[in-house]
């Protein structure tokens, strides 16, 4: 039943506030987009008006292909979780997970095995005439994703579906959901404020900010290459690193230092260069770097798998931030603070994006 | 270590004490002029005329006796008569007061409570003016809309005195009600409604069970608050035969003591069921 979502030309305002602004998205079928922005960004304005809880002011809303767009929720045939799973406290499990199927008219014997068979699905078989306060947040986190998949619905909708989880059962529901939604291979559209769990659970990410979607890609493309300075700050850690191109464009003149250039730039042109932290090299592999700066530690944080640290650079305005994996026994701290080192990176590393 | 314990000891002591007398005085007063009263007021119904004996005639005479049974069956009846129609009228004024009021939900909180504040004797004359033979009403459906041939009977009917406890006890209805639905995540319902449930049924199936304690609540309050009306009954009149106007017959007509407090026991045992049920409810709601 899984059917293509598209929204052309989305505008929605709230008195002067433009909450959303020009939108297009397309979610394929089958396929898991994640809206990831900070909030206020109008990601859960979007989600509300494909779930039919908002009107647009302007543009359509199809799902395969039907014209949605003033639909009322009832009639779109969608599911949806939402962040405080949201499932009926006056009802058992049997029956927040038949409720779907109660209301299309399905058989009492239909609605029977279905539950039986979704309560085996999310692995909490037996536990039909529970009370969903008698659940942890993780089963009750899958029993609203049972009533929700039970109606096979055309099109899935998480809103912040695991912000409510704490953190080591939320990385394995991001398995185990990506794992459903993949196997059922249904259309799906996640809205999350969390980077990690953008990335890790979709084909495609949608960075969002003030209304308007700042670019489209899978997770790598939008980690590795993001777009704007936007997208590379709010995606993980990046080391800015702003200047102009020089008289022959091939280097970034930033006060009294200059980096090669990934690509060659207009002359004089201000130029952006954003740097991943695990990109960055530490110490005296550095000084074989065609673009290395000297810098004094000033913070030292072991993390487990790597380590970090805040190096300040004479004549800059913000400290940089270097990861290094683990190269001692496990991720031991090997340079301390207020040593001084070198620091670098190959020009293919720094990417070039959009100031704003 | 004997003195150590000597010392806790003293100092629980000092500590009860001083809570002892925070609360002394009003404690004292209640026990002297409300508990002792009640007490000696459920004596008098079990002591025989001469004033030495015990006896339940009274009570086998208020539970068997068709007339007396009557008195009770009508002020049972009363009630729950106006809890349901306030519970009809106060559940969409509470849904509207949550939902839809906005920032007017302040005034409409004010015009809500607004008859409690005027005096019953103003209500009444109030109650008059619209409702006389000559009143406002019948005036505009005989003269001016022509609707009816002859002016309603509408003071001094049951309907009088039903409007009139209506009035006062809806907004305790309201207020109950609201603060249930406003605790109700609206979230529950666009769930529903996302499953496929139209606005009715979205209503039916999540909305009103879960405010189902708010009207719990308000009806129990309503109930016994018109269980106990009198003031409102006499003045509006209206031909009822309620417990607490019976009471006052018998003291000031009948002069029979020990009746009226036998009938005020059976209206307190019919409150504090109501107690008990309202406790109930409400530990129901802790717990779950």
């Amino acid at each position: 039943m899984a059917a293509e979502l598209r929204l052309a030309d989305i505008h929605k305002s709230y008195g002067p506030v433009q909450a959303v602004d020009e939108l297009d998205l397309t979610v394929g079928e089958g396929e898991l987009l994640a809206l990831l922005g900070p909030s206020g960004c109008g990601k859960t304005t979007t989600l509300r008006m494909v779930a039919g809880f908002e009107e647009p002011d302007r543009g359509t809303i199809r799902i395969g292909g039907d014209d949605v767009t003033y639909q009322p929720p009832h009639k779109r045939n969608l599911g949806m979780v939402f962040q405080n799973y949201s499932l009926f406290p006056h009802r058992t499990v049997a029956e927040n997970i038949a409720f779907g199927l109660r209301m299309s008219g399905a058989s009492r014997a239909e609605q029977q095995t279905q539950v039986a068979r979704m309560l085996d699905m999310i692995r909490l078989p037996g536990r039909e005439d529970m009370y969903p306060n008698q659940l942890s947040g993780g089963q009750q986190q899958r029993v609203a994703l049972a009533r929700s998949l039970v109606v096979n619905p055309r099109v899935l909708l998480l809103d912040e579906p695991l912000g409510a989880l704490d953190r080591s059962l939320r990385e394995s529901m991001q398995f185990e959901i990506r794992e459903m939604q993949q196997r059922l291979g249904i259309t799906t559209l996640l809205v999350t404020h969390d980077q990690e769990e953008a990335l890790s659970m979709s084909d495609q990410v949608a960075v969002m900010n003030a209304g308007r979607i700042l670019q489209i890609g899978a997770p790598s493309t939008i980690y590795d290459r993001p777009a704007s300075r936007f997208v590379a700050e709010f995606l993980g850690t990046s080391n800015i690193l702003t200047g102009k191109a020089d008289a022959d464009g091939r280097k970034l003149a930033a006060g009294a230092y200059s980096f090669a250039l990934p690509e060659p730039q207009p002359a004089g042109a201000p130029v952006v260069l954003s740097i991943r932290p695990e990109r960055m090299v530490l110490g005296d592999e550095a000084e074989r770097c065609p673009s290395r700066l000297r810098g004094r530690i000033t913070g030292a944080v072991f993390r487990g798998s790597y380590a970090a640290y805040q190096v300040r650079v004479e004549g800059m305005e913000n400290e940089i931030f270097v990861y290094r994996q683990a190269d001692g026994p496990l991720g031991a701290i090997t340079y301390r603070v207020g040593e001084e080192h070198w620091l670098g990176w190959n020009a293919d590393d720094g990417i070039l994006v959009d100031p704003e | 270590m004997a003195t150590a314990v000597d010392k806790t000891k003293s100092r629980l002591g000092a500590r009860g004490l001083r809570g002892l007398l925070l609360i002394g005085p009003a404690v004292l007063f209640l026990v002297a002029f409300f508990v002792l009263p009640l007490f000696d007021n459920a004596m008098r119904s079990f002591a025989t005329a001469d004033g030495q004996g015990f006896t339940l005639a009274r009570y086998v005479q208020l539970l068997t006796d068709r007339f007396y049974l009557g008195v009770t069956l009508e002020t049972v009846v009363l009630s729950t008569v106006v809890t349901l129609i306030c519970a009809a009228i106060g559940y969409p004024v509470a849904y509207f007061l949550v939902r839809k009021a906005g920032r007017w939900s302040g005034l409409v909180i004010f015009l809500l409570i607004a008859p409690l504040l005027t005096s019953i004797i103003m209500r009444t004359f109030g109650w008059q003016v619209l409702f006389a033979r000559r009143g406002l009403v019948n005036n505009l459906l005989v003269q001016e809309l022509g609707w009816l041939e002859r002016p309603l009977q509408i003071m001094n009917t049951p309907a009088i005195a039903i409007i009139g406890l209506v009035h006062v006890l809806v907004p305790f209805m309201v207020l109950s009600i609201a603060t249930v639905l406003q605790g109700i995540d609206r979230r529950l319902e666009e769930s529903a409604q996302i499953l496929g449930a139209g606005r009715w049924r979205t209503f039916r199936e999540v909305t009103l069970p879960l405010s189902a304690d708010g009207i719990g609540t308000g009806a129990i309050l309503v109930f016994m608050i018109a269980n106990g009306s009198f003031v409102t009954l006499v003045l509006l009149g209206g031909g009822f035969q309620t417990l607490p106007l019976f009471i006052y017959q018998q003291f000031n007509t009948t002069r029979d003591f020990s009746m009226a407090s036998a009938m005020s026991t059976v209206l307190l045992v019919i409150a504090l069921a109501c107690l008990y049920l309202q406790l109930r409810l409400v530990r129901r709601q802790g717990g779950s």
